[in-house]
Formats: structure tokens, sequence, C-alpha cells
């Protein structure tokens, strides 16, 4: 009898202890974990040329990734010499890109210079070779009742931020001389309803988003766009390692390459991009094909600017390096332009097929 | 006479021997698990290698990051303030969640109906996920600390629950017959049988209520409140501040492992009075 009990006691003990440790390395594993775990390096198992890569998304499957879903569609990554091309959701808590190149689980991913900087002012040896948004697509969007006009309007009131946000937010206060204790953030998911419901004052989104999505639902919203307040950032970036530059430019090459094609075909038809964002690749995401039409339409203002009718799509020009580095600096990351961007790639490609130029 | 069942003596040397010796067996077991903890985190980095060093920080490499690097006191205190936060959250949560335990319980024993209706609800709400509740608790708690204390409770609440109401039903029928046979009201009854025999259960509800009452917080804290360790280690990745990350999981983990320790010795002092034993019998 007394020696059942001490087990029973013991049980408890054990399962405390197991609960915490179960907790803890789910805390762990939550922070660091991906549904792909497919070879990140690339393999010819499929006999392919390249064989399968897995791909990072910066958000989850929606029109943001027109590009990527018309290359799978039509083929593009496959005449590349690419088996398949694993797209990887992610979140507002979700794995870094940057994480997912260092433990090699991604080959490349969607992400955005005040993402990698930090990486890579870390030791992470990765580079930016490309990006889709030429315009920083980031927005406050606050009721039209309610409105924030400027960043010194969000003094005293409440904002949502994205966990995976918090960076460009505090760049967005640091580089107009905003005191973030004067702000409350609120931690924020993908669900913008805390705005609509009047919890918060102000939601750090995606101008070709949130406020398309809320006006749809019958929220009336302003958006203030962080490109006119001195954060003129990039983003969707192409975010590579280096070994992948210096090893792998055919392969890389030929990714970009299915890359422009699938965001030519993007741009060309937002009804077809809703269709294949909507119906087929982020179909459990309950998107509205008419909202992601919407926001297929606003999107292609900025994928495209004077300067990649001129150059490319994906290429950003020094111009544009420059003043991302300044912003940067002004959010206390302080990276050197040849330690951050890598546009040979691009360049070379534009250069060898001139022919992909819009 | 002496209170309570077991008829425990005054201290002399013997029962002073016995209860460090109950204390001890409690703790060594504690201290394995602790070091097994350390090994596990070594094997976790040399079995996954491709996590890397960047991403993949080990014991030492936070030990460095709290202590021996030239921002080790800002790392230091950072981590405190939020361990603060975390702690006052999850204080908060525990006594609400153990306290409330107690209360339903109580009713639940006394009225048997009560606990026919209501006990299979409270393990349906039991089931439903944490991080989905969250939504709806923020709307209707605020992210303040009510809704973090609400998170942080219901997480402790259930399982004591169950326990406390176990322990009440253990105590001894006889006991309780005997103590009305000399005279006694129900509340002595109630004070001399019934808790005593309950306090082994409650005890140890409390004691496997701290991971909880930790998780809760750290879950409100992330989805709610945006305070405290719960959030300031999930911003640590975007930041690519994975020594950060590692330092807050090694520090929650191991306050945690000290807080139950706390409240086993705790218990194991307590139960001693009621004799060699108690506790360790049903």
């Amino acid at each position: 009898m007394a020696l059942t009990s001490v087990h029973r006691r013991d049980f408890f003990r054990y399962a405390a202890l197991a609960g915490l440790a179960v907790g803890g390395t789910g805390l762990v594993a939550a922070c660091a974990s991906s549904d792909s775990s497919k070879s990140s390096g690339g393999s010819s198992a499929d006999g392919s040329k390249f064989g399968t890569v897995a791909v990072q998304l910066s958000w989850i499957k929606n029109i943001e990734f027109a590009g990527e879903y018309f290359a799978l569609e039509k083929g593009y990554y496959k005449d590349g010499g690419f088996g398949n091309v694993d797209l990887v959701a992610g979140g507002a808590a979700g794995t870094g890109v940057e994480a997912g190149l260092d433990t090699g689980k991604i080959w490349i991913g969607m992400s955005a210079p005040q993402l990698t900087a930090p990486a890579v002012l870390n030791g992470l040896p990765a580079k930016i070779v490309g990006a889709t948004y030429q315009k920083n697509p980031f927005a406050i969007v606050s009721s039209a009742a309610k409105p924030i006009n400027t960043p010194q309007d969000m003094i005293g009131r409440k904002i949502g931020v994205q966990d995976s946000n918090q960076l460009v937010f505090g760049a967005l206060l640091d580089a107009n001389g905003i005191d973030a204790k004067s702000i409350t953030v609120v931690p924020a998911q993908f669900d913008p309803s805390p705005l609509a419901n009047g919890e918060v004052d102000g939601w750090v989104s995606y101008v070709t988003n949130e406020p398309i999505t809320l006006a749809a639902k019958g929220f009336p919203n302003h958006a203030m766009l962080f490109a006119d307040f001195k954060l003129p950032l990039v983003a969707e970036t192409f975010t590579v390692k280096q070994e992948t530059i210096d090893n792998e430019r055919d392969k890389l090459k030929a990714f970009l390459i299915a890359e422009i094609k699938g965001w030519t075909d993007a741009i060309g038809d937002p009804a077809e991009s809703a269709r294949l964002a909507a119906e087929v690749y982020g179909k459990d995401q309950n998107l509205a094909v008419a909202e992601q039409i919407e926001e297929a339409k606003a999107q292609v203002g900025l994928v495209v600017s004077d300067d990649t009718k001129a150059n490319g799509l994906f290429t950003i020009t020094q111009t544009l390096i420059d003043q991302n580095i300044a912003a940067l600096k002004a959010a206390k990351l302080d990276i050197a332009a040849g330690d951050l961007f890598d546009m040979s790639i691009i360049n070379e490609i534009y250069t060898e097929h001139p022919d992909l130029k819009i | 006479m002496d209170r309570g069942i077991g008829g425990g003596s005054t201290m002399n040397s013997t029962t002073v021997t016995s209860t460090l010796r109950r204390v001890g067996r409690f703790l060594a077991p504690l201290a394995i698990a602790m070091a097994l903890l350390f090994a596990l985190w070594y094997l976790f980095l040399v079995a996954f290698p491709q996590v890397g060093p960047r991403v993949g920080k080990s014991p030492v490499d936070v030990w460095n990051y709290l202590f021996t690097t030239p921002t080790s006191h800002v790392a230091r205190a950072n981590l405190l303030d939020n361990l603060q936060i975390t702690m006052r959250d999850a204080a908060i949560g525990f006594t609400a969640g153990i306290g409330a335990a107690v209360i339903v319980a109580a009713l639940f024993v006394l009225f048997a109906s009560l606990e026919q209706t209501l006990l299979p609800i409270a393990v349906l709400l039991r089931s439903v996920p944490l991080v989905a509740m969250t939504p709806i608790i923020v709307l209707v708690f605020g992210r303040g600390v009510a809704g973090v204390t609400v998170m942080a409770g219901i997480v402790v609440f259930f399982p004591a629950l169950v326990m406390i109401m176990a322990g009440l039903r253990e105590a001894p029928r006889q006991a309780q017959e005997l103590v009305e046979a000399y005279g006694g009201s129900r509340w002595s009854a109630l004070y001399m049988v019934a808790i005593p025999s309950a306090l082994p259960s409650l005890f140890a509800a409390a004691r496997i209520s701290v991971p909880g009452a930790l998780i809760g917080a750290l879950i409100g804290e992330w989805l709610g409140s945006g305070e405290g360790l719960g959030s300031s280690l999930i911003k640590a990745i975007p930041r690519y501040q994975y020594n950060e990350l590692w330092a807050s999981v090694a520090v929650v983990t191991i306050v945690s492992i000290v807080l139950y320790a706390v409240v086993g010795v705790c218990e194991n002092l307590v139960l001693a009075r009621f004799g060699p034993t108690a506790g360790n019998t049903p």
C-alpha cells in the first residue's frame, strides 16, 4: 500500500517536471519549427537538375505570393530545372526566414531588410539578392473616424503590432523621433478584428492587405504608409545564404528567372492571381476572391516602378539601396550596403536575358 | 491533545531527522532532474547540429551572455525586469486558480448534484486549447493583469480542482463521526479531519500548478499583454537575439523548478507535522 502511494507521489512529481520540460521544449520548438522536413539544400533525388527546394514565405499564403503561385502553376520552376518548390507559409509569430536559412530548413526566403540586417549583424552570412516590393508596403491602418495620419498621431494610442513586425514598427518610431514608451503596443496576430471592434486604434499592416479586407467588411479606414514617413524600405526580398551565392549561382539564377516569369504573369493578370491565391494555394485561408483582386491590383503599384521598368523586376537601384541603409541606420541597425545587398545575380540575369524585362 | 490526525508529538531530534530525511527524499530526484535537463539541452544541440551556433545556444553561451560579456549587465537587467512581470502574472494566476479550485471543490463535494452537472462542462472547457480561447479571454478581460490572470488561472484551476476534490473525499468517515460523537460541530469536523486529510492533495495540486501557472502567464503575455518574458522571448526571434531567447527559456525553467521545490519543501515540512507518513498513506 505504502509503496504504491510513493509511486503516486513520484508520478505527480515527474508529471510536473515532464510538463515543464514539454512546455519548455514546446516553446523552443514553436520558435524553431516549420512544416517542411524536406531537403533544403536541394537534391537530385527526383531526377531534376536542381531537386526540390523549400521557400519560406513572409506571411500566410495570400495574394502577396501571386508570382510564386504562377511559377508553380505554369511550371516555370520545373522548366528552370527544379523538381519541386515547397512554399512554406509564414505568419505573425512564425519562424523568420533568417533562422530557417541558418538551420538549413529552407533554401531561400521572402524577407525584408529590417529582418535580414540583424541576422547578418549577428553573424549569419546571408544577403538580399532582389526585392519584389520596391516600395515599403507597411502602413498603419486606422478607423476613418479616428484616423492616424502621421506617426505623431499614434502617441497615447493603442497600436496592434505583430511580433515579426516589431522591428519595422520600431524603425518607424525611431525614424520619426517618437518615444516608444508614448505608445501602447498590443500584440497582434494576422486577423485585424481588434481594430474593427475598437480594441486598438491602429494596426500594422500591408497597405495591399488589411485596408482592403477591412473596407470590404464595412469598416472605413485610413492607411498611413511607412514609406511616406522616412522609411523607404524594400520588402519581400529574396534572401539567401552567402554559400548559395558562391556555390549555387546557376541554381539561384534559374530560381529567380522562374520568379521573374511568375511575377510578370501575376502583374498582367490580377484576377487569375486572386483565383490562385483564394482557390488553390491559399484555399484554407478563406480568402475572398473579390478582395484578393483588389489587393492584386494595389500590389502592382508596389512591385512595378519606373526603376523596374528600366532595369527589370526585383532589381534595386543604388539610390534605393542607400535609402534603405540610411533607414536601417535610423533604426540602430548599422550595416554596410555590401554586407546586406548583392545585386550582381539579378543584374547578370537581365544582361543575359534582356527579354525578361517587362 | 495535539491537533490533527497522526498525533504528532513535540519536535524532538527523531522527528527533526525524519523531517529532514523526508525533505531530502523529495529534493534529491529534483536535483538529478535538473542535471538531466542540462544534459538533455546539450544532447539536443549535439543531436541536431543543423540548428547551428547562431540559433542553438548552449548553457555555456547562455552563461556568457548573462555574466561574462561587457553587455551582460544590460542583458541581466532586461531579463530580470521581464521575469518580475512574469512572476507577478504567474503568482496572481496561481493564487486565483488554486483559490477558485478550493472553493469549487468544496462546493462540488458538498453538493453532489452540482458536481454531476458542472464537472463535465469544466472538463469540456479544459479541452479547448488555451491559445484558441485567448482572443475571447482578451476581449472579455482585457490585456492587462486581469486577462493574464485568467489565462494562468485556467491552466492552474482544472488539475487542481480534480486533485483537491479527491483529497476532500478521502477524509476518513470514522474520524469525522468520532468528532461528532464527542459533540464536535460540523466545523470542528472540517477543521480537524477534512482539511488535514486534504492537505496532501492540496499541496500536490499546488506543486504541479507552479509550472502550469508560469506557462499560462507566458501564453497570456505573448498573446495578451505584450509584456514580460512571454512577450520578450518571442520578440527576440525577429531581432535574431537567440542568446536572449535561450536565456529566457533557461531562466523560466530554473525558476519553475525552484518554485516547485519550494512548494515541495513546504509540503514536506507541514505534512511531517502530521506524522512521518502523512501524505504517504491514502
